[in-house]
């Protein structure tokens, strides 16, 4: 190196500012957030409960429009230069990198060893993660700040990418304590407004729920050999399943030939122990099969029935110690036909039922669950709500995005990009 | 057309795809290359369409049909990318990749049953996962790129400005789908299950790739500086990218993941 190398040279710490001390900072604030973490373990989010997220909120946008007072100083431009955004991302990277590599238990398990006093098993309520997170909020709005004060529509990626992501980063995350998930269990013609949240704790809600009427539909189900005495399925290194299927209706279990010969969906079982169709809540899947042993020629025939709790299950043995048995069907849709009520006097109706949620009054209901065991027999759904004051800022970002990536992808890298570059390698 | 005929549609097709990456560097033999490469593509089309029709549900849910998908896209984007830019690397590699991952269908197929649980009956469910899909074959493209052209950084001490421009739109246009795909995750999980972000192992790994991404976006918009920094980058962004996809199923902190079939 020269000597007039070195004498140009920037000295750390020196501004401008570049990546080492990008790194240094972005480095110093995770250190700062292990030493809370270990000091006095996890960050409370619920502490953020409107309206003190409200006010945060406020702050921080009042921050970000603040900068708008200092456009010109070197400070600035490195706290929104691509240098500390690197490094932002990259720590966020790292820190979420940890977050998929550990089993995220949220309680601090019973033997506290070093990484969970690091917070590793509670990311998101790290205070780490929540430093990085306030600091993103903040150098990212300052940096939409900056850009819409020189405003230019060529931009509109940028504006629409880096204010989408903005705004669910804010939305979302401030947000995350207002919200409230419920389960409710409601049973056959009954109404019920009680409901449970994630800690089992009762409460009444402003809403009633009368489920009239449990359904569900099921797949058709499988056909296996089991061990009589174990129940295991055979052969035990790699078990031999027949999905059931009329068009394809012969299968190999565990070196048996079957052939189906009749397929009831809704069965019942009649006196002599055949099966005949019966669509109604108790009936259940039965199969008339023909297992053939091609080493011995040994040939069975008979039914084979899964059963549910109104009807006795049949399987079809092949010797003292094997037989065929029909799995539990899965299920295809299960839907509750409920009515809502409110206490202004609205009421809805719907068909609840998976992917297809009921909104009203801010609250969205959702088809939960059913009693596994009775399966469609269940006497009832559960249900969950959900009220999310937030989401509508959240949504409108995912639209910003969205229309961001549109963009991203018709134009790829546009020359308008270049522009940008020039525009920071001029501050730099 | 189900897995057992796969082999009478994959073998033509990894041939006729392998003899395309071999004539397309022969400077006489361009048009003999796209006749070989379109008609693979389009028996390998034929299967998929066949198989669609026979299981009555999108192939998008094992992850043996997540692969079928992956060398499809692969293939038509390998061919189209080399249209348009004219490495024949670019067929080469598309072609090869693409084979490996048919390879692995046909011998580890992972056949699972056709039943497709209610939370995946949704409108949500294709376009999510192919638009993940596409950037994957995006991203793998651009990876083998990047090599390319960190070898002639290494030769030539200099980097091809031509092969840039064509890693920066493969990674802005991959990019680009791989949030559209999140995005729609996120409302799909929205009317699903609740809430549009649980940190699910898959979605924090999700969160992980696209950080890695957006990492490279970035260190590109300050020129020569850190050409070696963000080429190295991409390896490292396919390597999370390859654990997102099929690594979390094999997870210790991803058991009980509701993204694992």
């Amino acid at each position: 190196m020269t000597i007039m190398q070195q004498e140009n040279k920037r000295k750390f710490w020196q501004m401008p500012w570049g990546y080492p001390e990008s790194i240094t900072i972005t480095a110093g604030i995770a250190y700062v957030g292990f030493v809370l973490q270990m000091a006095i373990s996890d960050f409370n989010f619920y502490l953020l409960t409107s309206p003190v997220n409200l006010i945060v909120g406020a702050l921080i946008v009042s921050l970000c429009l603040l900068t708008l007072t200092i456009r010109k100083s070197k400070f600035l431009k490195w706290f929104t230069s691509i240098p500390f955004s690197v490094c932002l991302i990259i720590a966020l990277l790292i820190l979420t990198l940890i977050m998929g590599l550990t089993p995220q238990t949220g309680t601090a398990p019973a033997d506290r060893n070093f990484f969970t006093m690091l917070g590793f098993h509670n990311m998101t309520g790290s205070w780490p993660f929540i430093l990085i997170y306030f600091t993103t909020l903040l150098s990212l709005g300052s940096l939409i700040v900056r850009r819409l004060a020189k405003f230019n529509i060529k931009d509109y990626g940028f504006y629409l990418n880096h204010l989408g992501l903005w705004l669910v980063l804010f939305a979302g995350g401030l947000g995350h304590a207002d919200m409230e998930r419920y389960i409710m269990h409601v049973r056959e013609g009954e109404v019920e407004w009680r409901v449970y949240d994630d800690e089992g704790t009762v409460k009444e809600l402003p809403i009633a729920i009368q489920l009239n009427d449990f359904d569900m539909e099921e797949y058709p189900p499988k056909l296996t050999i089991i061990d009589r005495t174990t129940g295991e399925p055979q052969p035990l290194s790699a078990p031999d399943y027949y999905q059931i299927d009329t068009k394809a209706p012969t299968g190999k279990l565990d070196g048996w030939e079957l052939e189906m010969n009749e397929y009831i969906h809704q069965a019942v079982r009649n006196s002599d122990s055949t099966y005949r169709e019966m669509p109604m809540p108790g009936s259940t899947p039965a199969a008339h099969i023909t297992m053939t042993n091609p080493s011995t020629g040994e040939t069975l025939t008979g039914w084979v029935c899964g059963g549910n709790r109104a009807q006795l299950y049949k399987s079809l043995e092949l010797s003292e110690k094997y037989t065929v048995v029909m799995t539990v069907a899965e299920p295809k849709r299960f839907m509750s036909d409920i009515e809502v009520y409110t206490p202004d006097g609205t009421t809805k109706s719907a068909i609840l039922e998976v992917n297809h949620p009921l909104r009203i009054k801010g609250w969205t209901i959702y088809q939960y669950g059913y009693d596994n065991a009775a399966g469609r027999l269940s006497s009832y759904s559960s249900m969950e709500l959900v009220y999310d004051p937030w989401i509508v800022p959240v949504y409108i970002g995912f639209v910003m995005i969205a229309i961001g990536a549109i963009a991203m992808i018709v134009r790829g890298r546009s020359p308008n990009r270049k522009t940008l570059l020039t525009d920071n390698q001029r501050e730099e | 057309m189900n897995w057992d005929t796969f082999i009478w549609f994959a073998l033509p097709a990894m041939i006729l795809w392998a003899c395309a990456g071999i004539v397309v560097y022969r400077k006489k033999s361009k048009v003999l290359a796209d006749i070989l490469m379109i008609t693979g593509i389009s028996i390998y089309t034929l299967f998929i369409i066949g198989f669609w029709i026979n299981i009555e549900r999108p192939p998008l849910r094992t992850m043996g049909e997540t692969r079928l998908w992956y060398s499809f896209f692969l293939a038509v984007i390998g061919y189209v990318t080399y249209r348009r830019w004219k490495y024949p690397w670019l067929l080469s590699f598309s072609a090869l990749v693409a084979s490996v991952f048919i390879c692995i269908n046909l011998f580890k197929p992972e056949i699972h049953s056709k039943n497709l649980m209610p939370a995946l009956q949704s409108i949500w469910f294709i376009p999510h996962v192919t638009s993940y899909i596409l950037s994957y074959a995006m991203f793998g493209a651009a990876t083998v790129g990047a090599f390319v052209q960190l070898r002639k950084i290494n030769r030539k001490g200099l980097s091809d400005k031509k092969i840039f421009d064509l890693l920066d739109n493969l990674v802005y246009v991959g990019f680009g789908f791989l949030v559209l795909g999140m995005l729609m995750g996120c409302v799909w999980a929205k009317e699903a299950w609740g809430h549009y972000w649980s940190w699910d192992p898959k979605e924090t790994w999700a969160f992980v790739t696209s950080m890695a991404y957006l990492a490279y976006i970035h260190l590109r918009l300050q020129g020569k500086k850190y050409e070696k920094t963000a080429l190295w980058l991409l390896p490292v962004a396919l390597i999370l990218l390859l654990v997102t996809w099929i690594g979390v199923n094999y997870l210790p902190s991803a058991q009980g993941s509701i993204h694992v079939y």
